[in-house]
């Protein structure tokens, strides 16, 4: 192809894409769908069920204690921690559950795959930003609060490209 | 008799000045004389071949004059290089010698991996090459498989080889991203990252995080795909194939991009596997190695795909190789997706498992070549050894050949085009 064609052929590509939408995520109006309720882990099956790998939930009438989330993140990141806590349950004779520091967890989910009680899930809920690294750490108070995230885009395709929304 | 001070500073200056106008005359000339004999040899005319043993000899070694030759640290803070250094040795505006120096992000991931069990391993053996995570983290998992002789379900053989393939694309768009930005084409760095996007997305969709997905494990993957990945997949796949089209005429037939690409670097079949390259690189000079095709592991023996070559082995093939590759991956999803049966994803292994002792080398085809892992097993639950060979760490030796004897401002072209990463080559 000779140069001045060439390069005019090049720009009029580039510059067809002035009248097509923008496919950008606004993202403080907009978040992103995500499949499923989190990712979860069914011991029975051995196998994970789809969903998005964000801050986790601990569900406090399932947890006992037994510590192997914590033995599962120790060559991962060491950022399960087993603490005392103040209410007594029946099936939790240690009183002890974990807690997860923000500030080392890599979201990989394999505290989630070490639960054989169904205690310990993934949510979808992704905004963990804090002022200070103490904030980062996450009680099991707060990791049993389930945050209703609201994903409200997706990727739509059609004649015009894609966009979100 | 009696001259001032003055006097005798203004005679000392003046025959300075004169001694160095002289050398600044000389050293003026001989660099006319070294700029015609380089132009001579490297001004190339469109598709011919220039061989390095073509050069002056005086530019081939580092043997010329003292004071000269100058030297230059390209990197290690990020000069495009990553966290790499590259000390080059330029005689006017031609490389004469290099000497990479890798090593600054060395992380002794083979040696963790001998203080953790075989299920804690996953999450950091991806960490050298985010971009690829499924790539180098494969042929970990078909190793302990072999060597605990786990077999594999069906369904989890097609999930790996989809995953494998759409974490090539976005290994690839990421690539020609940079690639662009390299060669000072800004579009070509938006483009390709704003429709990585959507491979992103269906990642994300299956293995639930966009980049370090920890989705692999030995014994399959760990969760199934959603009910509506497959069409969500073609739909994206199409659009993104739509895409891959227009990138022909905005860069890889733009005569811009040609100029600062063709005939340079250029690397011949023979010395690419002397020098032991692999995946695009090494298919660019014309040797036709995939290890899809070798060495087939997983489904890839049941699929219908090409492997694509050039016989050039300039950088301009180089950059060519991955896009072919892209629609050769979309190929490869769609036909999996066609294939795929229902059944288990997973075999079910104890909460800390153990392999027999053994050993087993395996490897697979990434986005940037071939990732090999030996994996030695004394029978406990942690691995005796584990000893990585990435495709980045086996580009260094092309790196200082074809750089040696191209223009410096040639040097961002053919460094990226081996497709070289830090942080994977130090593991």
């Amino acid at each position: 192809m000779s140069g001045v064609s060439g390069i005019f052929k090049a720009i009029q590509s580039g510059t067809k894409h002035l009248l097509i939408r923008r496919f950008t995520l606004r993202y403080p109006e907009q978040k992103l769908k995500f499949v499923g309720d989190g990712y979860q882990f069914d011991p029975k099956e051995g196998v994970g069920i789809a969903g998005y790998k964000g801050r986790h939930i601990l569900y406090h009438d399932k947890c006992t204690g037994c510590q192997l989330c914590a033995i599962a993140c120790e060559g991962i990141a060491e950022a399960i921690g087993m603490v005392k806590i103040d209410k007594q349950w029946k099936h939790n004779k240690k009183s002890i559950m974990p807690q997860i520091d923000y500030g080392k967890c890599v979201f990989c989910g394999l505290c989630v795959d070490a639960c054989p009680f169904y205690a310990l899930f993934m949510t979808d809920d992704y905004e963990l930003a804090a002022y200070t690294k103490e904030h980062l750490i996450y009680t099991p108070d707060q990791l049993s609060v389930k945050v209703d995230y609201e994903g409200n885009v997706e990727i739509k395709i059609d004649d015009h490209g894609a966009t979100h929304g | 008799m009696g001259k001032s001070t003055e006097e005798l500073y203004s005679e000392a200056e003046k025959k300075l000045r004169q001694e160095h106008g002289r050398a600044v005359k000389q050293i003026r000339e001989e660099l006319k004389t070294t700029k015609q004999k380089a132009d001579s040899s490297l001004h190339l005319k469109k598709g011919s071949k220039r061989d390095l043993t073509d050069f002056p000899k005086d530019m081939q070694v580092e043997e010329s004059e003292e004071g000269r030759i100058l030297t230059i640290n390209v990197g290690p803070q990020h000069p495009g290089s990553g966290h790499f250094r590259l000390v080059v040795q330029v005689d006017g505006d031609i490389i004469v010698g290099v000497d990479p120096d890798p090593g600054y992000v060395h992380r002794g991931e083979e040696k963790m991996c001998e203080y953790r069990n075989w299920i804690q391993n996953i999450p950091h053996l991806e960490r050298p090459m985010i971009a690829d995570s499924c790539g180098i983290l494969y042929p970990f998992c078909l190793a302990c498989e072999e060597i605990a002789n786990i077999e594999v379900p069906q369904r989890a053989k097609y999930i790996r080889v989809i995953m494998s393939e759409i974490n090539k694309c976005i290994f690839e768009l990421y690539w020609l991203g940079i690639y662009g930005i390299f060669l000072g084409h800004s579009t070509m760095f938006m483009w390709p990252m704003g429709d990585r996007e959507l491979l992103i997305d269906l990642a994300e969709m299956a293995t639930g995080a966009r980049v370090t997905h920890a989705y692999f494990v030995p014994g399959g993957v760990r969760n199934d795909l959603p009910d509506s990945f497959k069409d969500r997949a073609i739909r994206q796949l199409d659009y993104f194939k739509h895409r891959l089209d227009q990138y022909k005429d905005i860069f890889y037939t733009n005569p811009l991009f040609l100029d600062r690409t063709e005939g340079v670097g250029i690397l011949s079949a023979n010395d690419a596997i002397n020098l032991g390259v692999t995946g695009p690189v090494l298919r660019a000079s014309g040797v036709e190695h995939d290890i899809r095709k070798v060495e087939p592991y997983d489904v890839y023996d049941q699929l219908d795909f090409q492997v694509h070559t050039m016989k050039t082995g300039d950088t301009y093939a180089r950059a060519y190789i991955p896009y072919l590759e892209m629609y050769e991956s979309i190929n490869i999803i769609k036909q999996c997706l066609e294939k795929i049966p229902i059944g288990p994803v997973r075999t079910k292994l104890g909460p800390n498992p153990r392999g027999p002792a053994g050993e087993s080398f395996k490897r697979v085809e990434a986005g940037r070549g071939e990732v090999a892992y030996y994996v030695v097993s004394d029978g406990t639950p942690k691995p005796y050894r584990v000893k990585i060979s990435p495709p980045s760490f086996r580009q260094i030796p092309a790196m200082s050949r074809l750089l040696k004897g191209a223009r410096l401002a040639d040097m961002p072209a053919i460094y990226w085009s081996l497709n070289y990463w830090p942080v994977e080559a130090d593991r």
